[in-house]
């Protein structure tokens, strides 16, 4: 495990924190803590409260969603430099899939109730850091479209 | 491409009964006989440390006993252990400076008052002689002539002298380590474009008349007929010659080649050593660039225009009022290179390279341009725009038969089947191409070629339909009705020395799989290797074991993802473009090949665009309804092109904006 300062470094050399001002960055910095999980750990469940927002810095996690009588599919992996719990910043606050390290995660975590207070209050934070929360959203949304064509099944879906 | 070299303007064979021997006490006959028919000799002589060509009338000024060393950037002479007069290669001198001045009048000009008048010169040049020309040089005054001569304007000066000139030949009975001619097709023998040839023995010379004129002279020489020995020994000594330079630069392909590498990172790097000095283009016996300076007198009433060699080395040589259009180095040499192997053929239909290797011996910095060109556009074993194989059954009436030699299920729909005892011809097909598969009552369906085998191919198809599902359900020796290989192919020689990404969904691996095997074959020249797969899920991974190894073993970077994640699968999930989106590699030197469903392809592309993939560095293959794969069924049609003869692999600049458009 890095220290705190170390993984803030990371964390800046992310797309999602890059290019931020330096204020912004260290008021980020103030918000966050670390975090790791074990291979296996479950971060967060369907439908509970959505209490974390994180980036991965290294490892994956799986974000699933059961179907009764299907079981787990996993939708997405969050890969290093992307963010999960978003739903910690969105009403209301309950998060839309199970996530679960599936290798040895490293993370910057930020407290839902804390980052939306700081978010705010300081609105040269929040007119910085939505639009990134956004575009991670739009990203993961395009993604989805793309996976409900199922452009690789042998048969066209039927369009109409 | 091939286009056969033109060796001379004149074009006219040696027209002898057979080898007469010249002892080598007489040659002096010969200098005699030339300099009565009024002409003056120019011939090899030792000056400065070096063989140069220069006025010479006696056989004693002939480098007799001397040799020459040769390497990039040195020219040594050395003694050698017998009495040869022509044992070494060429100079620093080329013949272009009788035939093609450096420097020639043009017009005398005058001004008085308002009045002005230009007079041409008129060119008088001596009636001349060459002696001891050699196949490589030959050549290049066949080259020059068709560049100044050949055409619909001339170069009056150059005709004149060049008219005036009688050429006697010497075959090459030693090679330097800087020559390259058999590599461009020019020598060492020489065959035509004389009026007399050569071969040194030590007793004396083989000769031989190429034209009349030059068996007038031979008729005057005392010659007795040559024997048997000492033909044999002559062309055994020229053939040793050939043996001993080798095949330096394969120039099978290189004008493509050479084009499809503007954009290679060696320009920079070899213009690092590169100090623009233009020896290369002045000791070149083919370049012809010049420039025309003023001459006048101190009240400017009277001009001289004079003719002068220049370089496209010069840093002057491409400007314009607004800069130079090859400011730089690397821009210059490349403009050389290119021109001299690529663009010269589509100018004037030679190589602009007749392999003599002047321009290595005498860069001061020591740049082999033999090296420069395999480094830069490497020689392909097959050259793929070029080779093509023919296919067989060509036309949509007529199969070979393989048959079933074994079958692998790779997925739960997508079966792998071994096809052996076609035709030749498939195995020797090339990444990209597909073959016409049919079982009879059943369509004949377009299937890529998945692996190229000794003896056959395989093909791997996926049941989705009724005749892909009778395919996929033969068993080990069941027989098929093969076509092809037909198609067009992967431009994998566009890659050489560049990082390539490869980017595929689904069944799309299959036409990409022979690049692999290709680029693991040969992957040292090769850079990065990318491989970004996407299935459905992990159960719909193609030849699994094979992404494995071509990860672990053979140095491809292998990234897979799937569209949704079971228990299994502890890899990656999400689409295909999000492995890479968001990565910081620059993709100016990289080319991608794509292959997948149609709107994969165009998210990949956009995705690869934003990481500086130009349009012309991203090949795709499409796939269009096909039923006759030749181009004459219509069916296949995209815009001005039909996928099957035309494709499958296009680029997306090739593509325009057809592609991607709904309903083309």
């Amino acid at each position: 495990m890095q220290d705190q300062a170390s993984l803030v470094a990371v964390l800046n050399s992310t797309w999602f924190a890059s290019g931020l001002e330096p204020g912004i960055q260290t008021h980020l910095a103030e918000l966050s803590r670390t975090f790791t999980a074990e291979p296996g750990q479950e971060l967060f469940r369907e439908g509970d409260e959505s209490l974390v927002f994180g980036v991965v810095i290294k490892g994956r996690v799986a974000l699933r969603t059961r179907v009764p009588e299907r079981g787990d599919f996993t939708i997405l992996t969050v890969e290093p430099g992307d963010v999960y719990g978003w739903s910690a910043l969105v009403p209301p606050y309950r998060s839309t899939s199970t996530a679960v390290a599936i290798e040895a995660v490293e993370a910057i975590t930020f407290e839902g109730p804390a980052l939306r207070a700081a978010l705010r209050e300081d609105a040269a934070l929040a007119q910085a850091l939505y639009p990134r929360v956004l575009v991670a959203v739009a990203r993961r949304l395009n993604a989805t479209r793309v996976q409900l064509l199922d452009l690789f099944a042998a048969e066209q879906v039927r369009t109409w | 491409m091939v286009i056969p070299v033109s060796r001379s303007f004149r074009g006219n064979r040696p027209e002898t009964e057979g080898p007469a021997f010249l002892a080598r006490a007489d040659l002096q006959v010969l200098f005699d006989i030339l300099r009565e028919d009024g002409r003056r000799l120019i011939g090899p002589t030792v000056a400065d440390g070096s063989i140069i060509y220069d006025d010479i009338t006696s056989v004693d000024e002939l480098p007799s006993g001397i040799g020459d060393e040769q390497a990039p950037g040195s020219y040594r002479l050395r003694r050698r252990d017998d009495e040869r007069l022509f044992g070494y290669v060429v100079g620093p001198t080329a013949w272009k400076k009788w035939t093609f001045p450096a420097l020639v009048p043009l017009t005398r000009a005058t001004r008085d008052g308002h009045l002005v008048t230009f007079a041409p010169e008129q060119a008088a040049p001596p009636t001349l002689a060459f002696l001891g020309a050699r196949a490589c040089e030959i050549a290049a005054l066949g080259i020059t002539d068709r560049v100044l001569i050949g055409a619909e304007f001339i170069d009056p000066d150059y005709m004149v002298r060049r008219a005036n000139v009688f050429i006697v030949a010497v075959q090459c009975t030693t090679s330097a380590s800087t020559c390259f001619c058999t590599s461009m097709g020019t020598g060492p023998e020489v065959s035509e474009g004389f009026d007399l040839s050569l071969t040194e023995l030590d007793a004396g010379f083989l000769v031989e008349a190429g034209t009349p004129a030059g068996r007038a002279v031979l008729e005057r020489l005392p010659l007795r007929a040559a024997s048997a020995a000492e033909q044999y020994g002559a062309a055994a000594t020229v053939a040793a010659v050939r043996a001993k330079i080798g095949d330096p630069v394969p120039a099978d392909g290189l004008h493509d080649r050479l084009l499809a590498q503007l954009d290679h990172p060696r320009w920079a790097q070899v213009a690092e050593r590169c100090i623009t000095c233009g020896n290369c283009t002045l000791a070149c016996p083919t370049c012809f660039c010049t420039s025309v300076t003023q001459a006048t007198d101190l009240t400017g009433a009277k001009a001289v225009a004079n003719r002068t060699w220049d370089s496209c080395f010069s840093p002057g040589f491409a400007k314009v009022a607004g800069g130079s259009f090859r400011a730089r180095p690397r821009d210059r040499y490349r403009q050389w290179l290119t021109h001299k192997f690529a663009t010269w053929w589509d100018q004037f239909g030679t190589s602009g390279c007749v392999g003599c290797g002047r321009c290595i011996t005498w860069c001061p910095v020591g740049i082999d341009v033999r090296e420069e060109l395999n480094a830069i556009a490497p020689p392909v074993a097959r050259s793929p725009e070029s080779h093509l194989v023919e296919p067989v059954a060509a036309t949509p009436n007529e199969f070979v038969i393989a048959r079933v030699a074994a079958t692998k299920a790779e997925t739960s729909d997508t079966t792998t089947l071994t096809l052996i005892g076609g035709d030749p011809a498939f195995s020797r097909g090339s990444p990209g191409q597909f073959a016409m598969v049919a079982l009879p009552g059943f369509p004949p369906l377009p299937i890529s070629i998945s692996r190229f085998l000794a003896d056959g191919i395989e093909l791997t198809i996926r049941g989705a339909g009724p005749a892909t599902k009778a395919l996929c359900g033969l068993q080990v020796g069941d027989q098929v009705g093969l076509r092809g290989p037909l198609g067009n192919n992967w431009p994998l020689d566009r890659a050489f020395g560049r990082d390539l990404i490869i980017v595929t969904g689904g069944i799309g691996l299959a036409p990409l799989r022979p690049v692999l095997h290709a680029i693991i074959a040969d992957r040292r020249r090769f850079g990065d290797v990318k491989l970004f797969y996407g299935a459905r899920t992990s159960a719909d991974l193609l030849y699994r074991d094979e992404l494995e190894q071509w990860g672990k073993r053979d140095g491809i970077d292998v990234r897979l993802t799937v569209d949704r994640g079971g228990p299994d699968w502890s890899g990656r999930v999400g689409i295909v473009t999000h492995l890479f989106d968001q990565a910081t590699w620059d993709g100016s030197n990289m080319i991608a090949l794509v292959c997948g469903p149609e709107r994969m392809i165009q998210a990949t592309s956009t995705t690869l665009a934003g990481r500086g993939v130009s349009e012309s560095r991203i090949h795709v293959t499409l796939e269009r309804h096909m039923e006759c794969g030749i181009g004459l069924c219509g069916h296949c049609q995209m815009g001005k092109y039909f996928v099957c003869r035309d494709g499958p692999v296009f680029s997306i600049a090739q593509l325009g904006d057809t592609f991607g458009r709904e309903g083309i």
